[in-house]
């Protein structure tokens, strides 16, 4: 019998439990009078009542597990509502269009929406997706044609928080997924005008999401998709902890020792988009804690690729895939310069570290976390990345494969770095919720992800459309405010194709952290 | 991770079994009260899977969801989470409010040389 991350969750974290008047989440020292509520005489724990199967009447939320319940089916990601309602905000982004034709083939009902700024901000720099989309008509017919999907799909700004609320209204989501913001370092650092729009974007829309699930959606989970740039590096070397400090974390001062544990762990944003994502973090912290909201925080580590079986499914169902300064991912962006023969460019020393996740595998990781909803007021944070390696292995394992399995001739080359950031640092990110709590296990392997993307962008149309923005590839974004392109440097020499490109000395392998207590193991980037 | 070797899991106070449990328990019992909206009581819940392991046979290690069970609370008047009570033949003998370390809360139910 398989072993789901959430069989053993109950009616509690259900979002079709119905706690409505029976609970008051305030008795613990902070009820203004001795609470009484949904405890009838003689009867001391709770009772809900279920949305879905109102025939159960009250009952004790504790009674039954998912295992038990017949509206929780088996799919491969644990226990999922049968017709669960998710609801995605941004759901014509990179992400968003990708989640939504991922679940809606595990069985969900599946809406969404989003007013295409994205769009507009890719064509704002003057670049477009290189992997051709279509527009959003075209995109829903071909759902429904290849894979039969109907998506609920209605065009608004989320600051337009009355049409948000009446949409929710109208569609009840049991688990909403907010992808809804800008979501570019540089774009925001490009002058006062574009810092304030994306933090006004993200800040405002994300508050004004909490106070729409607030009226409308209180028992919704909300994933929330943050990013590993909130926590910045510690220049100390201490873990990145997954949000806040553990319990046997201690703070010593004067002869005295206290316990962090459930505290927010500091923040060091790296630019005025991360600095919106902070105040997020605390937005959705605050509304869990005044109104019981529910919700994890993802802190996503850089995303790459370009696969999943539905968007490979018919062309006109594929996601966006940008390499401009602002929207270009970086291992995405490489692929990309490597197809048309343009050096990797890696920022500095190109020692930097950062924490990556495959598309596909970022998909099961919000699967597993909408079928584990949190529970009632709880706030949760996941660090979700698959492993972690520095800039220039990257840009060494784009150009093996790149070299192996297509024959092509890619060069690494240093430029200036733009951006006010350590190029040496440590980083020990704890990532281990969602292995050992959500049962994540990594299925898109870096190198079989960047076989497929060199699949799909050395094909001639994207290829075309690559060289069409080539001059777009290199920074001009300076975070001092100059506004000039970043100086090429020298090509990385290649004298036998592996001395190079080995930033911590460990032969193309990185780390991954696999164990508590600090004890690392290591294994390959691809946590094999 | 390896099902087949039962871990000792701290053990789920109700309102109805807590007499039997607690009060009338023939070892000292450590309680911690706690809620789902509470961060520090989530960030206990690994260092109250260990100490159940751990202190297995010496101190029973169990907890009581304050929204869940409101008699109790209520009677030892319970105003924040987490908080951590060691009863022992029926008495309250240590209390605590706050996120604990391991260590701290070994401490706690050190201090009437429990263990």
């Amino acid at each position: 019998m398989k072993e789901f991350h959430n069989k053993e969750c109950t009616c509690w974290n259900c979002p079709a439990i119905n706690l409505a008047g029976k609970v008051d989440f305030r008795a613990c020292g902070q009820s203004p009078k001795k609470f009484e509520g949904g405890l009838s005489r003689g009867e001391t724990h709770l009772m809900a009542e279920c949305k879905r199967r109102p025939e159960l009447g009250l009952f004790d939320p504790m009674s039954m597990t998912f295992e038990e319940c017949s509206e929780w089916r088996e799919t491969p990601y644990g226990y999922l509502l049968k017709n669960m309602r998710v609801m995605i905000v941004g759901i014509d982004g990179y992400l968003g269009w990708t989640l939504a034709l991922w679940l809606g083939k595990l069985g969900c009902r599946i809406s969404g929406v989003d007013n295409f700024s994205r769009r507009g901000w890719v064509k704002e720099r003057g670049s477009h997706s290189v992997v051709p989309i279509s527009d959003m008509n075209t995109r829903l017919h071909a759902a429904k044609e290849v894979l039969g999907l109907n998506i609920n799909f209605r065009e608004m700004d989320i600051l337009d928080r009355e049409s948000l609320k009446e949409f929710i209204e109208e569609e009840k989501p049991e688990a909403i997924v907010h992808y809804g913001e800008c979501p570019s370092a540089p774009y925001s650092m490009i002058d006062f005008e574009h810092a304030s729009y994306v933090q006004k974007n993200n800040v405002m829309g994300t508050l004004g999401l909490l106070f729409t699930m607030h009226e409308a959606a209180p028992e919704a989970s909300l994933i929330k998709l943050g990013t590993m740039g909130e926590y910045g590096v510690p220049l100390t070397g201490r873990p990145i902890f997954e949000g806040m400090f553990p319990a046997d974390a201690v703070l010593k001062w004067d002869d005295r020792e206290w316990s962090m544990g459930g505290e927010l762990t500091p923040r060091d944003p790296v630019s005025f988009y991360h600095v919106s994502k902070v105040q997020d973090t605390f937005n959705v912290y605050e509304a869990c804690k005044y109104w019981w909201l529910r919700s994890y925080d993802v802190m996503q580590g850089v995303i790459y690729g370009v696969h999943t079986e539905q968007l490979a499914a018919d062309p006109r169902l594929r996601t966006r895939f940008d390499i401009d300064e602002c929207f270009g991912t970086v291992i995405n962006r490489y692929v990309s310069q490597a197809v048309i023969g343009y050096p990797l460019t890696i920022f500095g020393t190109g020692e930097q570290i950062r924490g990556f996740i495959g598309l596909e595998d970022a998909m099961q990781c919000i699967t597993r976390l909408i079928a584990k909803p949190p529970e009632p007021g709880q706030y949760g944070v996941v660090n979700q990345m698959s492993g972690y390696s520095s800039m220039r292995n990257i840009a060494e394992t784009v150009k093996r494969i790149g070299k192996k399995e297509f024959g092509l001739n890619v060069k690494i080359q240093r430029v200036e770095n733009p951006r006010v950031e350590a190029d040496r640092h440590p980083f020990e990110p704890i990532f281990d919720k969602l292995p050992k709590e959500f049962g994540f296990v990594q299925q898109d392997a870096l190198d079989k992800e960047i076989v497929r993307m060199f699949k799909l962008l050395t094909q001639r149309h994207v290829k075309e459309r690559i060289e069409e923005k080539e001059h777009l590839i290199l920074p001009k974004t300076w975070w001092s405010g100059v506004k000039k392109e970043v100086e090429r440097l020298e090509l990385i020499k290649d004298e036998n194709g592996n001395k190079n490109g080995n930033g911590n000395g460990k032969n193309g392998k990185e780390s991954r952290n696999g164990s508590k207590n600090g004890k690392k193991e290591t294994v390959t980037f691809d946590g094999r | 991770m390896d099902q087949k070797t039962e871990r000792k899991k701290p053990l789920r106070l109700t309102d109805d079994n807590f007499e039997r449990e607690v009060l009338e328990s023939d070892i000292p019992v450590l309680v911690e009260f706690w809620s789902s909206w509470c961060p520090p009581c989530k960030m206990m819940e690994p260092v109250m899977d260990e100490l159940a392991e751990e202190l297995s046979g010496k101190v029973k290690v169990a907890k009581l969801n304050v929204d869940q069970n409101s008699a109790i609370p209520a009677r030892y008047t319970i105003s924040g989470v987490p908080t951590f009570v060691v009863f022992d033949k029926s008495k309250e003998m240590q209390r605590y409010t706050g996120a604990q370390s391991k260590k701290q809360l070994y401490l706690i139910c050190n201090a009437g040389n429990l263990l």
